[in-house]
């Protein structure tokens, strides 16, 4: 009996800590691939796989764009990688501080590891606190997850990694420092959280204004393909339209209700534009996007 | 057997007499008791709207609204959330003003919060919801007196709109207070206790406020009165006065 005890906590045990990504990467270029993350919100279901990450294949290594929310997502990925390239993941770059996109960095500590001073402060703050609320959300998938804060400060606007450039372009609106990387051999940009394709943007420490601004600079870019923080990647410009309707569409939504003094249900319950109606989690995120940002904009409304 | 039966009873029994309360909690009939004693009541999510978000991300500002409108010549209205450590929010004797409030308030934990109007017949009418949220909302000293070292200049600072609204006038107001419950070790509490909302020297409506609502308050009425400027009074429990003209 003692023995059955153990063997089935053991079993149990066993069992309970291999969450399965499901991971593939999906060929963009011959040396790019990345990993498209659920367009859901965290649950214990994807495990925290709600964001894209991407790596690029160069003639010495590998350079992975983000690291998702967990080490377990990120070990996950290491082994998709182990399976097309021998070729050893010498450099990461988190895009910014949100933890669907550095959490991971714990599967890698052999890596050289690049953020902006903004980022990496951000990650040391909050860092803690992100995987405390992060548990309570996927429960054992973060199991191990640890912060592991970036080593290197990005600062130079070209990358290079033994003999492979990678441009890097500096911006803010999604967060208070967003890299975006441009790739000049395979024309791919890598904006990460700046671009949400079909899926309704998340403003949690959003400022509007600067990322239409950021969103007007890419547009400019002559890219291949776009691979945004989340959704599918795209040869066209119009996720970075959509993105730039949806910000004035809040924003004008914000302006034109203090105006007429409404609360913020009120606001909720208008009926969802039709341009919007194909975006995931629209009403999750205009919840979240309106109760954060409208007391801002009530304050500023002049007597 | 016999036992089986006496215990199967007792659980209908126990669910058949919860069954009319829609979002159940421990604390309910403590709270209800302590609140309206053995007033009548009846739960009433059909003519009353409260509504409260789908999930509450920061526990220290959840903003919830209740519209009662439709309950006619309403009384007295009180708010309160079943979990919370200081469960009561506000206590409205409504008099001049309509049973509608909307107001951000602090919530500890995953809590039901119900809305209590009194109607002319002194029958409570009780709207009920549940708040999701992971809570710690009250065991977070203040944001505005920690961190903004001009706190003391900043403090008592108010804003109001009025607005024209189908037929009725909406008050707008916020305040700058740090709100604070006092739940913390070594933090005094330190919050409104009390709102006037007033046409001259006509008082409109006389309501009572607790720390539960969060930090830097906003509060929105709405009256039948048709005067073209109000003035909302704010008193905390340090003596403090603050007024504010709502045109």
């Amino acid at each position: 009996m003692k023995t059955l005890i153990f063997l089935s906590i053991t079993f149990s045990f066993l069992f309970s800590s291999s969450f399965d990504y499901k991971l593939k990467p999906i060929k963009l270029s011959e040396n790019s691939y990345y990993f498209y993350g659920k367009k859901e919100y965290f649950s214990s279901s994807n495990g925290g796989d709600i964001a894209n990450c991407a790596f690029i294949i160069t003639p010495k290594s590998v350079i992975l764009i983000d690291t998702g929310s967990s080490k377990l997502y990120g070990e996950q990925v290491k082994e998709q990688i182990k399976k097309i390239t021998p070729k050893p993941i010498k450099y990461i770059i988190n895009t910014h501080h949100h933890p669907d996109h550095f959490l991971g960095n714990n599967a890698f500590l052999d890596s050289d590891i690049y953020a902006t001073q903004y980022t990496k402060d951000e990650i040391d703050q909050h860092g803690d606190l992100y995987i405390v609320n992060l548990v309570n959300l996927i429960h054992e998938p973060m199991n191990g997850t640890k912060v592991n804060s970036p080593q290197n400060i990005l600062t130079s606007k070209i990358l290079d990694f033994d003999g492979y450039k990678l441009k890097v372009l500096y911006y803010d609106g999604h967060t208070g420092s967003d890299v975006v990387l441009y790739d000049e051999n395979s024309k791919i940009l890598y904006t990460s959280d700046l671009i949400f394709n079909k899926r309704t943007l998340a403003t949690p420490h959003a400022n509007i204004k600067k990322w239409i601004k950021t969103l007007e600079q890419l547009r400019k870019i002559d890219y291949k393909i776009l691979v945004p923080g989340h959704g599918e990647a795209s040869r066209t410009k119009e996720p970075i339209d959509e993105n730039i309707a949806y910000l004035k569409f809040l924003e004008n939504t914000m302006i034109n209700s203090a105006k007429e003094g409404l609360d913020v249900f009120e606001i909720l319950n208008k009926p969802i534009p039709k341009e919007f109606k194909d975006f995931a989690m629209f009403k999750e995120e205009f919840e979240r996007s309106i109760i954060n940002l409208y007391p801002s904009y009530e304050k500023s409304l002049s007597n | 057997m016999k036992y089986l039966f006496l215990s199967l009873m007792t659980l209908f029994l126990s669910v058949n007499l919860y069954g009319k309360n829609p979002v159940y909690s421990p604390t309910f009939d403590d709270i209800i008791k302590e609140i309206i004693g053995d007033e009548k009541y009846v739960f009433d999510d059909k003519y009353i709207e409260l509504s409260v978000p789908n999930f509450a991300d920061n526990a220290t500002q959840v903003p919830i609204s209740v519209d009662g409108k439709k309950i006619k010549n309403a009384k007295r209205m009180i708010l309160f959330a079943d979990l919370n450590p200081i469960p009561k929010i506000v206590d409205m004797d409504l008099n001049k003003l309509l049973p509608l409030i909307s107001v951000n308030i602090k919530v500890a934990q995953e809590t039901p919060i119900r809305a209590l109007i009194l109607d002319e017949e002194n029958i409570w009418h009780i709207a009920s919801k549940n708040i999701r949220s992971f809570g710690g909302g009250c065991d977070v000293s203040s944001q505005a007196s920690n961190s903004n070292s001009d706190f003391a200049k900043y403090l008592g600072q108010t804003k109001s709109n009025l607005f024209q609204k189908d037929n009725v006038k909406r008050l707008k107001a916020s305040i700058f207070h740090p709100m604070e419950t006092g739940l913390i070790f070594g933090n005094n509490p330190f919050y409104i206790t009390k709102i006037l909302v007033k046409n001259g020297n006509e008082i409109l409506s006389e309501i009572k406020t607790y720390s539960a609502i969060s930090e830097n308050p906003r509060f929105i009425f709405e009256t039948k009165d048709i005067a073209e400027n109000y003035t909302i009074e704010f008193y905390d429990n340090d003596g403090n006065e603050f007024v504010s003209e709502a045109k």
